[in-house]
């Protein structure tokens, strides 16, 4: 299953394929989303110190949707975040559009796992969504009409003048990715999104993030550690070993597009999919 | 996509029902709320009357004349107000005011330096610890040693004893924002003025303002004590004065005033914090 990218775990690193590139240009594909070049981090130092991640190595294409599975403490979030820019790794270093991240690289969005916190109680669900272009130099009809848009994409027409506490967990979450779209991001970081939804929300929320996806064209990495879920809105799926996590395997999905949450999850190959997936999680990094 | 909103709509329909005010709903809240607050004084009142009629005495006054006396004290004369509400009424609320807002802005610019960063938090705590807990009235010789015997005394004595209470509860609440709230204002490259302004202030507010609750109590405390020494005007200075003279009417009238302007300041905190905190209250409601 393992696919012809060299980026690979087993593969060369990206460093590899372009020995002597000229300083500050970036490693891996030209043109690449985003490459993960030799990253490593360590939290803490001493007795106390935690290898999260160990010299990953991966590079996203433009308009890819990729998912990042993994046991839970493998590093998933600290992978994201250093992917963010919100974390200095310790070693390696992460490309976005070209530019190495040493802060918060532009045209980026993140939608965390935990709703409740990452939207403002004190603002409402529109202000929420325009809370991260309010201080552009868009006008102010430009800024509204971009907030309708996306309340409109992900079906909260209506609930503009709402607070986010007087929505439900789905609700929220989905007002967190309406503020993502609004910021109109290349890339788009999502962190276990769903993972505190009923299975329900989830399922629909699933589909919006597949139609957002085709609609704005962009680059998704979503961190799931629900197998079924890496799967079924993957091009492709980066599975994670245990603690330090290093990636076992970066498997293509090939699965008939538009996906359907009954269709998809019946056809053989989904099912192949996740059974491979689920192996290589269990086995923890080993090989299967 | 299309189950949990329905039922939800009519959850959250309720919720802003309760959030408008001046519905039926809340309108009796409030007049129960008074009752609860009304009708023991009122007993109390009336039993200090009958008592005090059937057996006088010259240490507890009537609750009538104590009331009387204060009108008398305050209104009156050739204007509307006397001289003794000038001078001394309007004096202490002034100094009170002064230190109030002075030690508030104080407590909750370093309160919120303190909470944004473990590492000054780290080296300020002990400090903060230890001083705070010497009594801030125990202060009040050390004042008028350093700053004399003038207003601005007073207003930095009651700055300072008030400024703690707002630190602490800034400190505490800045330094508790969760790190999502603070993670989103880097991710979508929020200028550090809004950050402050739009996410720090505002999800420690709630914290703040009981910080501001407790200060507002403690500057009128230390107002009045501040004036009880080398002080020629103010409620503190008329309190020893009626007690040098015996004056045990005027002393209980301005009791009375003190717990008038007491329960005005808290009844202007109230308002305030229901207008700037009400997400807090209905959010917390709903769970
Ligand atoms: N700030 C931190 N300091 C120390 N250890 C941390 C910190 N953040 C995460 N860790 C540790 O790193 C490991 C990986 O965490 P995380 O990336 O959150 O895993 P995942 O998202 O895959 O569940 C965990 O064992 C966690 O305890
Ligand atoms: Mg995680």
């Amino acid at each position: 299953m393992t696919d012809s990218l060299p980026t690979t775990s087993a593969g060369a690193p990206t460093q590899g394929a372009a020995p002597t590139r000229p300083a500050g240009t970036a490693p891996g594909t030209p043109g690449a989303a985003v490459v993960v070049d030799h990253v490593s981090h360590t939290y803490g130092r001493g007795d106390t110190a935690h290898h999260a991640i160990h010299d990953l190595n991966f590079e996203v294409m433009p308009k890819e949707c990729v998912s990042i599975v993994g046991p839970s403490g493998a590093g998933k979030t600290t992978l994201l975040r250093t992917l963010a820019g919100l974390l200095q790794p310790s070693e390696g270093a992460v490309w976005v559009n070209g530019k190495k991240n040493t802060g918060v690289p532009d045209g980026m969005a993140m939608v965390f796992q935990d709703y409740s916190r990452s939207l403002l109680p004190w603002l409402s669900v529109e202000r929420n969504v325009a809370f991260p272009i309010a201080g552009s130099s868009l006008s102010k009809p430009e800024r509204k009409a971009l907030v309708d848009e996306s309340l409109e994409a992900v079906g909260l027409k209506g609930f503009e003048k709402r607070y986010p506490w007087q929505l439900s967990g789905g609700m929220q979450q989905r007002v967190a990715i309406a503020r993502a779209l609004a910021y109109r991001p290349k890339l788009m970081l999502m962190d276990e999104p769903f993972a505190s939804v009923d299975a329900q929300t989830r399922e629909g929320l699933e589909d919006l993030v597949l139609s957002i996806r085709d609609r704005y064209d962009m680059t998704i990495l979503f961190v799931t550690h629900d197998i079924d879920e890496s799967v079924y809105l993957a091009n492709r799926v980066l599975v994670l070993s245990r603690p330090p996590a290093t990636l076992v395997e970066d498997i293509r999905v090939e699965l008939a597009e538009p996906r359907d949450q009954i269709t998809t999850r019946e056809d053989p190959a989904f099912i192949h999919l996740r059974g491979h997936v689920a192996r290589l999680i269990h086995s923890g990094g080993e090989p299967v | 996509m299309t189950v949990a909103p329905e039922k939800n709509t009519r959850k959250s329909e309720r919720a802003e029902r309760a959030a408008r005010p001046g519905r039926p709903g809340r309108g009796r809240g409030v007049l129960v709320a008074l009752g609860y607050f009304f009708i023991p004084l009122a007993v109390l009142v009336v039993l200090w009357q009958i008592a005090t009629t059937v057996a006088p005495s010259p240490f507890f006054p009537p609750p009538v004349d104590i009331a009387e006396n204060l009108v008398k004290l305050l209104f009156g004369g050739d204007a509307v107000f006397t001289e003794v509400f000038y001078n001394d009424f309007l004096a202490t609320v002034g100094r009170m005011l002064a230190g109030y807002a002075i030690g508030a802005a104080w407590g909750i610019v370093v309160g919120t330096a303190m909470g944004l960063s473990q590492g000054s938090r780290e080296t300020v705590t002990p400090i903060v610890e230890f001083l705070r807990s010497i009594p801030a009235t125990a202060t009040l010789p050390l004042f008028i040693i350093l700053l004399g015997g003038g207003d601005d005394m007073r207003i930095i004595f009651i700055a300072y004893g008030v400024s703690w209470f707002v630190l602490i509860n800034t400190a505490s609440g800045v330094g508790s924002i969760h790190r999502t709230m603070l993670d989103l204002g880097k991710v979508f490259k929020i200028s550090p003025a809004r950050r402050l302004f739009s996410i720090v202030l505002p999800a420690a507010s709630p914290k703040i303002f009981a910080g501001l609750r407790i200060a507002s109590t403690a500057a009128l405390l230390l107002a009045i004590v501040s004036e009880f020494i080398l002080a020629s005007n103010g409620i503190g200075f008329q309190l020893i004065q009626a007690q040098g003279r015996f004056q045990l009417l005027n002393m209980w009238s301005w009791m009375l005033a003190l717990a008038i302007l007491g329960l005005l300041i808290n009844f202007v905190l109230d308002a305030v914090e229901n207008r700037v905190l009400s997400w807090h209250k209905l959010s917390r409601q709903k769970i």
